[in-house]
């Protein structure tokens, strides 16, 4: 169990099973708790549960900037999602995550309790996991808040995300914005801090994030289709962070360089009731180009597998990659706390005329947060040749 | 039926051992009837006692019905005594928190040999009718020995023994109570042994005989023969 | 088994008879049971009590408050959280149901509350999204749900939230979030206190107090001394009613060995025949415990408000009203009466197992037997005597030795208490030989010891009885006078300032300036505390100790009032010197550090400081009931000089026949001073009188029962040869003594009896008081009581003792006098 998970698990498993195809197969009970009769078996946790109420993620819809940086507290479910390839001064890679996710508690913003009459009342719940890796070495912590989606202005929260200027906090742990010039995109340069503490002592990060690229918006002009049915999210990103900054773990200070990619997506039902979990990657490769990809397991046409996924020029042009232009395969699985996962991809992009080996440098990047998945980075390489092609980051859920 | 053959019996006081018994031989047969005479301490107890499974020889054996006492456990020889025997007693030694009825059941029951229609007739020839309900001491004396006569007659007991079963009674009632011992003996079935030192209550029975200074002696060598010697000397 | 049945029931047939004798059998088992259960039950549902209290907010987190006094607020939990100092945040209040029930309800935060505890167990799986949402959720012990109804409501119509059982949480309290019960308690952005996990929050941030979670106050101490003294009352009380059973089953016995002779002569083995006493003994033994079971349950019930009330009080601990009990406590309850009954049995199962087949019709030579009962007796009787002296002489013994020697002690007194009436009896009877001419008063005087002596074999059980209750009596509310006395006696002198002010660090300069031109203030005391660490123990002609212990360090002004008053029980010379020693750099060490650690007057201390190791001399030892851990006094200067803390409170004396209300009301107005910066020492001192007045209450209770089981089975013994006296005493109306005066001489008889008792009583007594206050306190707490003698309650017992004889005594005698001197005469002729 991470340092603080357990007590909260019960609760914020749902929380966590919006965001992440989580270890049950199936919903047992009506975790989503708004009690519906088709709760029960809504799709996977709940993600697929009715949503009345809430606004919903439609192609056509139109992402403005910096507003959409900010949360959407009318959706379901937000976040905030950060990754990163790193490497020591002696060239030893590391790996880490950050992320904040939000999730509302009702649809409808405008009957949210008046903080003002009640200073604790939530209908925001935020929740924050990080995480450090070195070789056999993984460190994770996770962290919770309430939170309201009628912040009185001037007070201050324990956690939430503001647009103008950007910043995204949970604690001491913050993600914000140092772009000054209202021309350039907010998250263009940003830094993260955060810090944690267990049993095996502090670990943490200090991170400066430039971009070298522009925001690319996935699938239809930022409208990310996830099952056959037609339901899905809006997710935008920004791969193209080059980092420099310092790490502490294991009772070591490193200075670290490396590329970093931040996802940014909500919604309010992102799979469909048949939906168990996804694999999702998010690649650089050396050539300067950029793969985001993802199965999700179930909900697509007759009940197989769906895929989607974009590529992304070292320009930032996007091209949406589907069934027919993506393939992804299983190569060999690893037994990881107790569920077997596979640890080897192989990733082919007919279009591009790529087939690529993706392996996870160590199958050791189990997040054990109150519900569980598997996130780490891994080494791109050539399928035919074994040339090294790239890195990036894999996540896995529902196993 | 009872039969004791060479039985020795002392016991010890503070004065030095008491010999009780030397060598006492004794037969008693099926439907017979002894009366066992003697002065105050010859030993007539101890030999009913002993008769009784109440106590054992020191030497000699003593069988009832062909079974040795002393080969049986202690546990045996409750068996035996509840089962083949009926005991009356000067004293009564009725159940003061039984009433007539249940005291005069008892001893049968515990050889699960209850034979209600005999214990009716026993309560009545008793003279003991309409009183069932009553407790030992609101009997006279008379009443409360014919209660435990008819206690040890009501499982019909092989053999009755009885110790001085007139003793603590007035002469009018004891020839009552006796002549109502030895007919409901004779009804009964079962064989009679009556330690008295009185003739008169022994004159009925088929047999007596003397016991003196530890010895039987002939039934007729009775009264006039004196004899000063210590016992078993 | 037929036989056994037949047996069985002639066996018990003797009851159908002499149920008076059944009666007192079952009543003393059922009075045995129904104290030691009832006090069990008490005890058993107040520790589970505690046990749920603790686990709640006892030794989990660790608390945070402000240093400026200022009440915590929202802000304060959001400004640490983003120092990235976990803390969670939780308020507390009292809130009263429309139908008058007074509740605890506790807010959390369920999101940054850590640690798997009371506080964060839900209940229910999945049950986070539902606790934190309208309508919320209400957590509590099924106990407490069973008493606030189905629907309560608060604050006039408003329906709590949902009720979810939680079956750890303390009595009386409801566990809700935060934002529901602030609403509740309409306490808007303000929070009772911060929490952090014990092992992540030890240091206090900036402009914050830590309270870390071992330091806080827990009411174990205190009231396992108060479990431990119902323990023993309920242990002596057992003991008193296995003496009536005892009593009651050798009476039985006795008036059934010609029943047993004659079951045996018709064919009834020996073996058989324990057997079936043994089947007797389950079954009165089951009745019995049953019985007992059931009215202690009955009795901690009626008691259980007032020990309820008497530890919520001490110590702020909520005590259920009612009970709840496991099921170990039932068997357990049924396997204590029992195995008392088999101790008490066995002796008449022995004789049973012995009887003789030939004792047929002989009578009991009792008079020898006796007298050889009463050697047995006072051999045992030494016996136990030598193990209390081996006992009291080894040194520093621990809870059981402690217990040990009182057991020892009573078993000594109670053994040798009718050997001693025997010999009292005996040398009476001897004098009244030895006089001249034998007047008729002198005539009747020898009858009547001669009497009582042959009285004697029966009435010494329920005199031992007696004299057990009496003693224990004494001793225990002796112990409980003392302790209510001493207590009181250390909270005045503790408590000598007339008002005790707390004030926010930040104004506590200014308030000091005002008080010390104030008119009506005679003298300022400040306080000052630090914590430490005792490094060092150094004493001449010994090689030094380092227990490396930690150890609170507390600042006391010795002023002129305060150098009066304060309790001293050990000082290197005189108070005086004492006094002179701490105000030139001197320490005061509490009882507990000094006992714990061997530490005596004139040894040396080496403690930690910020300025580095310091060491000071040991000038006095000072009580400190109560208090679990060692405690070091130095004066407030020296520790705001060496320990560079600023200081806490301040006690302030007032001028003689001036008003504390008034500088009380001038100081909260002229300093905005909230009412929990101030508090009136007399307020203390009635709440601490209130809770001893409980105590003694329940000790009263119970006390007095133990001494209604002695009196009934003096009263069961007396029943029981009463129709035997009655013949014997018609032979006296006989020979021409009145009937009144026949009486009057049973009513001295037994009043003298038992006055001897209640002589032998008041040492034994004493005694034992000594053995709890001396030993089993400090044994089993580390402090030790002073021995109070209170000369009323001994003159009490002494009159308790006739009293319980006299009133014993009536019933037997009642009957006597309504018999017409005739009918005794016919009995006597029947006999």
């Amino acid at each position: 169990m991470s340092l603080r998970s357990h007590p909260v698990s019960a609760g914020l498993t749902l929380l966590c099973a919006l965001l992440l195809a989580a270890c049950d197969p199936a919903p047992q009970t009506d975790r989503y708790g708004d009690g519906g009769p088709d709760a029960g078996r809504a799709g996977f946790a709940g993600l697929g549960a009715a949503n009345d109420g809430y606004a919903h993620a439609r192609p056509g819809t139109r992402l403005n900037f910096p507003g959409d940086h900010g949360p959407h507290p009318g959706f379901r479910i937000e976040w905030w999602y950060l990754t990163a390839n790193l490497e020591d001064a002696s060239g030893e890679p590391l790996g880490m995550q950050w992320t904040l996710f939000r999730q509302a508690q009702q649809p409808d913003t405008d009957t949210a309790p008046d903080p003002r009459a009640q200073p604790w009342a939530t209908d925001q719940l935020w929740m924050a996991h990080m995480a450090l890796s070195r070789g056999a070495s993984h460190r994770v912590a996770e962290r919770f808040a309430r939170g309201t989606s009628r912040p009185r202005p001037q007070t201050a929260r324990q956690a939430g995300v503001t647009a103008q200027p950007f910043r995204a906090w949970l604690d001491n742990w913050q993600l914000e914005s140092l772009a000054t010039d209202p021309t350039i995109d907010a998250l263009s340069h940003l830094r993260l801090n955060a810090r944690a503490e267990d049993a095996k002592g502090p670990f943490g990060y200090r991170l400066d994030l430039r971009a070298e690229g522009p925001l690319v918006r996935h699938g239809l002009e930022g409208f990310s289709q996830k099952s056959a049915d037609g339901q899905g999210s809006m997710y935008y990103s920004q791969p193209f962070y080059r980092v420099h900054g310092e790490i502490l773990l294991d009772g070591a200070q490193h200075t670290v360089t490396g590329r970093a990619w931040l996802d940014r997506e909500w919604s309010s039902q992102l799979l469909s009731p048949t939906q168990t979990g996804w694999d999702w990657f998010s690649l650089h490769l050396n050539s300067g180009a950029r793969v985001m990809a993802f199965r999700l397991r179930g909900g697509g046409d007759n009940n197989g597998d769906y895929y989607s996924g974009s590529w992304i020029t070292p320009e930032g042009k996007v091209t949406p990659l589907k069934a027919d232009t993506l393939k992804l395969e299983p190569l060999a699985r690893a037994e990881v706390a107790g569920q077997t996962l596979p640890v080897r991809w192989r990733m082919t992009l007919p279009q591009q005329d790529l087939t690529l080996d993706i392996a996870a440098r160590h199958p050791n990047r189990w997040m054990r947060t109150s519900v569980p998945y598997w996130e780490g980075a891994v080494t791109v390489k050539d399928a035919t040749t074994g040339a090294p092609r790239g890195q990036g980051y894999l996540e896995m859920t529902g196993y | 039926m009872l039969e004791f053959r060479h039985v020795h019996k002392t016991y010890a006081t503070p004065q030095g051992p008491l010999r009780v018994l030397c060598g006492v031989d004794l037969q008693l047969r099926a439907g017979e009837s002894l009366a066992l005479m003697g002065e105050s301490g010859s030993g007539k107890s101890t030999l009913l006692h002993l008769a009784a499974g109440l106590d054992l020889p020191d030497r000699g054996e003593v069988s009832l019905g062909g079974q040795s006492l002393a080969g049986l456990d202690e546990a045996g020889r409750a068996r035996l005594r509840r089962g083949a025997l009926g005991l009356v007693f000067q004293q009564f030694h009725l159940i003061a928190s039984l009433n007539v009825a249940d005291n005069l059941r008892l001893q049968a029951r515990l050889a699960g040999r209850e034979q209600p229609d005999w214990s009716a007739h026993l309560i009545t020839r008793l003279g003991l009718a309409g009183r069932e309900r009553h407790y030992p001491e609101q009997l006279s004396g008379g009443q409360q020995q014919r209660l435990a006569i008819g206690r040890a007659l009501a499982p019909r007991p092989a053999l009755l023994l009885a110790d001085e079963p007139t003793g603590n009674l007035d002469e009018a009632t004891a020839d009552t109570v006796l002549e109502l011992l030895l007919e409901l003996v004779a009804e009964s079935g079962s064989s009679l042994l009556m330690v008295t030192h009185s003739p008169k209550v022994a004159a009925p029975l088929d047999r007596r005989l003397m016991l003196r200074h530890g010895q039987l002696l002939a039934e007729s060598a009775g009264s006039d023969h004196q004899d000063s010697r210590r016992p078993c000397a | 088994m037929r036989l056994m049945g037949v047996a069985l029931a002639t066996l018990l047939s003797h009851y159908r008879r002499h149920p008076g004798q059944l009666a007192m059998l079952l009543m003393g088992l059922w009075v045995a049971g129904a104290l030691w259960s009832g006090v069990q039950a008490i005890n058993a549902s107040a520790r589970d009590n505690y046990a749920r209290a603790e686990a709640l907010l006892g030794d989990d987190y660790a608390r945070l408050e402000r240093e400026d006094g200022q009440p915590l607020t929202r802000d304060d939990f959001i400004r640490l959280r983003q120092a990235g100092i976990l803390v969670s945040p939780l308020i507390e209040g009292e809130l009263t149901t429309d139908d008058g029930m007074q509740l605890t309800l506790i807010g959390i935060d369920p999101l940054t509350l850590s640690g798997d505890t009371t506080l964060t167990r839900s209940g229910a799986p999945g049950a986070l999204q539902h606790f934190l949402s309208s309508p919320w959720q209400t957590r509590l012990a099924p106990d407490t749900r069973a008493r606030l109804g189905s629907q309560p409501t608060v604050h006039g119509g408003t329906a709590l939230p949902p009720m979810i059982e939680v079956p750890a949480l303390p009595p009386d309290t409801l566990v809700m979030d935060i934002a529901i019960a602030a609403r509740l308690l309409g306490t808007g952005d303000a929070i009772t206190a911060l929490l952090g996990n014990r092992t992540a929050l030890t240091a206090a941030p900036d402009g914050f107090v830590l309270t870390p979670a071992d330091a806080r106050a827990s009411p174990r101490e205190l009231t396992q001394s108060f479990h431990l003294n119902l323990t023993a009352m309920a242990l002596l009380a057992l003991v008193v009613g296995l003496f009536i059973v005892q009593a009651a089953l050798g009476l039985a016995l006795e008036q059934r060995l010609s029943l047993l002779r004659t079951l045996r002569a018709l064919g009834v083995s020996g073996r058989t025949l324990v057997a079936l006493l043994v089947v007797e003994l389950a079954i009165l033994g089951l009745a019995g415990a049953l019985a007992g079971l059931l009215s202690g349950v009955w009795l901690a019930q009626t008691l259980l408000p007032d020990v309820a009330a008497t530890l919520q009080n001490l110590y702020g601990a909520t005590v259920s009203g009612t009970l709840s009990l496991p099921w170990h406590y039932w068997l357990g309850g049924v396997a204590v009466s029992l195995g008392g009954l088999v101790i008490a049995g066995s002796g008449v199962l022995w004789r049973a197992s012995r009887l003789s087949l030939l004792g047929l019709g002989q009578a009991q030579a009792w008079r020898r037997g006796y007298q050889r009962q009463l050697r047995v007796q006072t051999l045992l009787g030494a016996v136990a005597a030598l193990a209390a002296l081996a006992l009291g002489l080894t040194p520093d013994t621990g809870l059981i030795a402690g217990f040990g020697l009182v057991a020892a002690i009573l078993l000594a007194a109670a053994l040798w208490q009718p050997p001693l009436l025997a010999w009292l009896l005996a040398m009476a009877l001897r004098v009244l030989e030895g006089a001249s001419r034998p007047t008729r008063r002198l005539a009747l005087t020898q009858w009547a010891l001669a009497d009582l002596q042959l009285q004697l074999p029966r009435l010494s059980l329920a005199m031992m009885a007696l004299l057990i209750a009496l003693a224990a009596n004494l001793g225990v509310s002796s112990m409980v006078g003392g302790f209510r006395l001493t207590f009181l006696d250390w909270l005045d002198q503790r408590l000598i300032a007339d008002i005790y002010l707390n004030p926010p660090a930040a104004q506590f300069d200014d308030i000091n300036r005002w008080l010390a031109q104030h008119p009506a203030v005679h003298e300022r005391l400040t306080t000052a505390n630090a914590d430490s660490e005792l490094l060092e123990i150094g004493a001449p002609n010994a090689r030094p100790r380092r227990p490396g212990l930690p150890l609170p360090v507390f600042g006391i002004t010795p002023g002129e009032t305060l150098m009066v008053d304060w309790p001293l029980l050990a000082t290197l010379g005189d108070r005086d010197a004492a006094w002179q020693t701490l105000q030139q750099g001197g320490v005061f060490i509490n009882e507990q550090l000094a006992r714990g650690h061997h530490i005596t007057p004139g040894d040396r201390v080496t403690l930690t400081t910020p300025g580095g190791r310091q060491s000071f001399s040991v000038a006095g030892i000072y009580p400190d009931y109560g208090n679990p851990r060692g405690e070091l006094v130095m004066t407030t200067a020296q520790v705001r000089r060496l320990f560079r803390v600023p200081p806490r409170s301040m006690g302030i004396v007032i001028q003689p026949g001036e008003d504390p209300g008034q500088l009380r009301q001038q100081l909260m107005t002229r300093f905005a001073l909230a009412p929990h910066h101030l508090r009136d020492q007399r307020q203390l001192k009635a709440t601490a009188t209130a809770i001893f007045e409980r105590t003694f209450t329940i000790t009263r209770a119970l006390n007095g029962l133990t001494l209604a089981v002695a009196a009934l089975a003096l009263l069961a013994t007396l029943l029981a040869q009463a129709e035997e006296r009655r013949r014997r005493l018609a032979t006296l109306w006989a020979l021409g003594v009145p009937r009144h005066r026949l009486l009057t001489t049973q009513l001295v008889q037994l009043a003298g009896a038992a006055l001897v008792t209640g002589l032998l009583a008041v040492p034994l007594g004493i005694a034992i008081t000594a053995c709890l206050v001396w030993g089993i306190n400090v044994a089993a707490f580390g402090w030790r009581l002073p021995l109070h003698v209170f000369p009323a309650e001994i003159s009490l017992t002494l009159l308790t003792a006739v009293l319980v004889a006299l009133l014993a005594a009536g019933l037997p005698l009642l009957k006597l006098w309504r018999t017409p001197p005739r009918a005794l005469l016919a009995e006597e002729e029947a006999g």
